[in-house]
């Protein structure tokens, strides 16, 4: 066998679990971490196109998972909106409010705008706390809402987890399809060249804070399609679920440990943060209470110091080795 | 009128005192390029020794500045060395690390746990001496402690700004600030400047653990309250100014104050970010910024 | 002969400094025109100044006849003025190809285009064989070549060089003459300062000097190297050096 054949065998067999995962993991359970898994990879993608390949740091994307899941919602629930048209609705919101704050803080200096997202996006959980009604449209404030219960497609509900698996599945794919053709073509050169050096790029006829806007767009567009997904999944939500700085730390944090501005960084950063995160929680809090967390600050100082573009490289130079050891030691 | 007049006095006092914590973030900040998420937490270390030394030396809260503040001043200085300097210069030729954004998010976590493993979560508070004690003005009710704290920031203030206009230090501080390469290259040995200025901002977070602590609760994710206020003043503010620090947390002391008259707290913490908001879109590089750098 | 640039009392001033102080320039198409001058003479604020980086205080700058004074960097580029960096500014992290495709696309959008047009500027820049290098890993005169490459893919009618040859050994400094002229010769009209007395005197048709933010003559290279102004302001040791 070839190192190419090998590795695209490997790469087959890969989708192809990937793919049958719910047929052999049958327990609802398990088969919820694994959605949410594939949860924070496409976050992570998502967030990647402006924070990984625009080169600036956004730190509130967690609002544009609230926008998604509020407005899909609310479609739902008051005007018998399906989600799935909610969901794009959502979408088209989050981009243009993540417009309306990339726009004068995507020219200034990163730290301006890494410090304004992270304040719009607790501006906006506070509002949301605080907010019952608007309008005609209930909130509940802190309380969160619920979505009635009505398994069909249209709705966007099933009885089983497998079709919530596959569509997030799906959604993940498609993310990283729009990764991979965008930085082949003009934008995602325009994005590297304008977030590695802006002068340069704009001698070159980069417009750095357009292109800087479009992605933030894109990403926001996306990002607000993982709230709705959150919402139909949980039929249940609330502001400190879906909204705050945890999550959008998370998300940015997995981006940064997973490799920023790569392609598999973000599947890789989840495939190994979250299962971490999760196990560290459960089994060391009740040991002692913020070990765990103790833990995830550590390993985030270990990365950037020992790794800081991810950890996805030296894995990719692993798989490469291995690939060569396998295919030498055989022919 | 007089609830008026009261509002904007307990506003500019408390706001005074939140623009200290920032003038720490601004000061690092200004000369470092980086942002120091483990800012509040910095400061909940700031509480925790200033409670500790007056629960068990039983000394003045403000007595206790003289362990306090030095002991902040080392924390800072070997947080940088040892966390942050790796990083910066792995990204030596970068002009602003986001990097360190994530690094000092790690020391948040971990200071804020360890605090947690080590103290336990529940909210700590002490009687001192002046904990409660208050001037009258006539109708005006003014909070000693929360007066002392002004009167703090005024003389840190004054003295950070004579510290950087006429000492050797402060002149090697601005010039590290203005161009890494350029001063390294005149004989500043830039990271120990870092170090410096790093101790510095941390330690401003020790003179404002002690003015908090005879009238605010310590408990371990007390920083995070201070951390976002820190952040919406410095960029309200412009990010690197000192005035901007300034007049930004009396900005948000005073929308506290104010509003507290009229809705609920968490209203007010709205409005704050609402005034953000405005103020990023009318003047995005903050009241006192600039675009490029002081 | 047609003026491509004209630069009518431009002036730039930073506070009270007048780092540029009404200069005036016509570059002809097709020409080598020389910008020279002492350290601190103002000559890469005047590069901004025509790029777009910095807006003038007074005065315009024309490109075939149109008034670009203020336009932004990217539209400058759009309109076929390509420019490099003093400090070279090359994407790190990338390779040589991909720094340059993001010149060509300047061009196109199409990528395959892109990536033909890029590697025929790598050919003449000779920096081919390099395509794969990342841009960290090049040596200073390679960093160099790629900083005109990336220029050249965008295409330009008219290029500005900063200081392109500085750092350079001898025998790397033929070579980027060679490849000026080169590109000189398929119409490229440049513009180029230049700190290397031999290089600009070998290159150029006409050289302005600049002191003190000011024009002080201009002229072929023969009249400045001869001008009393010009070698009590500037040349002087250096020019002595160089022609030994």
């Amino acid at each position: 066998m070839t190192r190419d054949t090998l590795d695209r065998t490997l790469k087959i067999l890969a989708v192809l679990t990937v793919f049958t995962l719910p047929l052999w993991v049958t327990n609802p359970s398990y088969l919820q971490i694994l959605i949410l898994l594939f949860w924070y990879a496409y976050l992570t993608t998502s967030w990647n196109l402006v924070g990984g390949w625009a080169g600036v740091l956004p730190l509130g994307h967690s609002a544009y998972i609230g926008i998604g899941a509020y407005t899909s919602t609310i479609l739902a629930v008051n005007y018998g909106i399906s989600p799935w048209f909610g969901m794009i609705a959502g979408g088209v919101i989050a981009a243009i409010v993540g417009v309306i704050i990339g726009v004068p803080t995507l020219k200034l200096r990163g730290a301006y705008f890494a410090l304004s997202t992270m304040a719009f996006g607790e501006g906006l959980r506070v509002f949301v706390e605080n907010t019952d009604r608007l309008g005609s449209c209930v909130l509940n404030g802190p309380r969160g809402i619920c979505i009635p219960l009505s398994n069909s497609f249209w709705n966007f509900q099933f009885m089983d987890k497998a079709p919530y698996y596959y569509i997030i599945l799906i959604m993940l794919a498609i993310a990283l399809f729009i990764t991979w053709h965008m930085s082949r073509i003009r934008i995602g050169y325009y994005l590297n060249a304008g977030g590695e050096e802006p002068e340069a790029a704009q001698a070159l006829g980069v417009n750095v804070a357009k292109y800087k806007v479009i992605a933030m767009a894109i990403s926001c567009f996306m990002t607000a399609l993982a709230g709705t997904f959150y919402a139909q999944l949980a039929l249940y939500f609330y502001p400190k679920a879906i909204l705050g700085l945890d999550l959008s730390f998370e998300i940015a944090f997995i981006a940064l440990i997973g490799g920023r501005g790569t392609l598999a960084g973000p599947v890789l950063g989840a495939l190994i943060l979250r299962p971490v995160s999760e196990f560290s929680r459960i089994y060391l809090s009740s040991v002692l209470p913020g070990l765990h967390l103790v833990i995830y600050g550590l390993i985030l100082i270990l990365v950037m110091i020992f790794q800081p573009r991810g950890i996805q490289e030296p894995l990719t130079r692993f798989y490469k080795w291995f690939l060569d050891k396998v295919t030498v030691s055989r022919g | 009128m007089d609830t008026i007049l009261q509002g904007i006095v307990n506003g500019t006092l408390i706001g005074s005192i939140y623009g200290l914590a920032a003038l720490g973030l601004t000061l690092i900040f200004g000369v470092i390029k980086v942002i120091n998420f483990a800012h509040g937490s910095c400061l909940m270390v700031g509480m925790y020794a200033a409670y500790w030394a007056v629960k068990l030396l039983g000394i003045h809260p403000y007595l206790a500045m003289v362990i306090v503040v030095p002991a902040l001043f080392f924390f800072g200085y070997l947080m940088q060395d040892i966390v942050i300097k790796p990083v910066l210069k792995a990204q030596s030729d970068v002009r602003e690390p986001t990097e360190v954004i994530i690094v000092t998010t790690g020391v948040w976590y971990i200071l804020d746990n360890v605090t947690l493993m080590i103290f336990g979560a529940e909210y700590r508070v002490i009687q001192t001496s002046i904990s409660g004690k208050i001037f009258e003005l006539g109708d005006l009710i003014i909070s000693k402690p929360k007066f002392y704290g002004f009167i703090a920031t005024i003389v840190v203030s004054l003295a950070l700004v004579w510290f950087l206009k006429y000492t050797k230090m402060g002149k090697s501080i601005r010039a590290a600030s203005l161009d890494r390469e350029a001063a390294s290259l005149m004989g500043i040995n830039q990271y120990r400047v870092y170090n410096i200025a790093f101790g510095i901002g941390t330690a401003i977070m020790g003179v404002v653990g002690c003015a908090l602590i005879p009238f605010y609760y310590v408990f371990p994710t007390v920083g995070v309250i201070f951390d976002v206020k820190c952040f919406i003043i410095v960029v309200l503010g412009g990010l690197g100014s000192i005035p901007g620090a300034l007049i930004g947390g009396v900005i948000v002391g005073l929308i506290e104050s104010m509003g507290a008259q009229f809705m609920t707290s968490t209203w007010t913490e709205l409005i704050v970010y609402v005034v953000f908001l405005a103020v990023l879109f009318v003047k995005p590089a903050g009241l006192f910024g600039s675009k490029l750098d002081w | 002969m047609a003026a491509i640039l004209e630069v009518k009392n431009v002036s730039k001033h930073f506070g009270g400094l007048k780092a540029v102080d009404q200069v005036s320039l016509t570059i002809n198409k097709g020409e080598i025109f020389g910008l020279i001058g002492p350290n601190g003479a103002g000559k890469s604020t005047l590069f901004n100044c025509v790029a777009g980086y910095y807006k003038p205080t007074m005065g315009d700058v024309f490109f075939k006849g149109e008034k670009i004074t203020g336009v932004k960097p990217w539209n400058i580029c759009k309109k076929k003025i390509g420019r490099t960096f003093q400090l070279v500014k090359p994407f790190k992290m990338k390779t040589v190809l991909y720094n340059t495709m993001v010149g060509a696309y300047a061009r196109s959008a199409k990528p395959a285009e892109v990536r033909d047009m890029a590697l025929a500027v790598l050919e003449e820049l000779r920096l081919a064989d390099e395509k794969d290098t990342l841009a960290k890993n090049l040596t200073i005169a390679d960093r160099k070549r790629l900083e005109i490459a990336r220029a050249m893919a965008t295409d330009p009618e008219l290029l500005l060089l900063d200081e392109c040859m500085a750092g350079l050994r001898p025998n790397e400094v033929d070579e980027i003459i060679e490849i000026l002229q080169g590109i000189r010769s398929r119409g490229v009209t440049i513009f180029v300062i230049e700190h290397i007395m031999r290089a600009i005197m070998a290159l150029s048709d006409r050289i302005a000097v600049l002191q003190f933010g000011e024009k002080i003559m201009e002229g072929t290279p023969k009249e400045v190297s001869q001008d009393d102004r010009v070698i009590k302001a500037y040349l002087g040791e250096s020019y002595v050096i160089a022609g030994n």
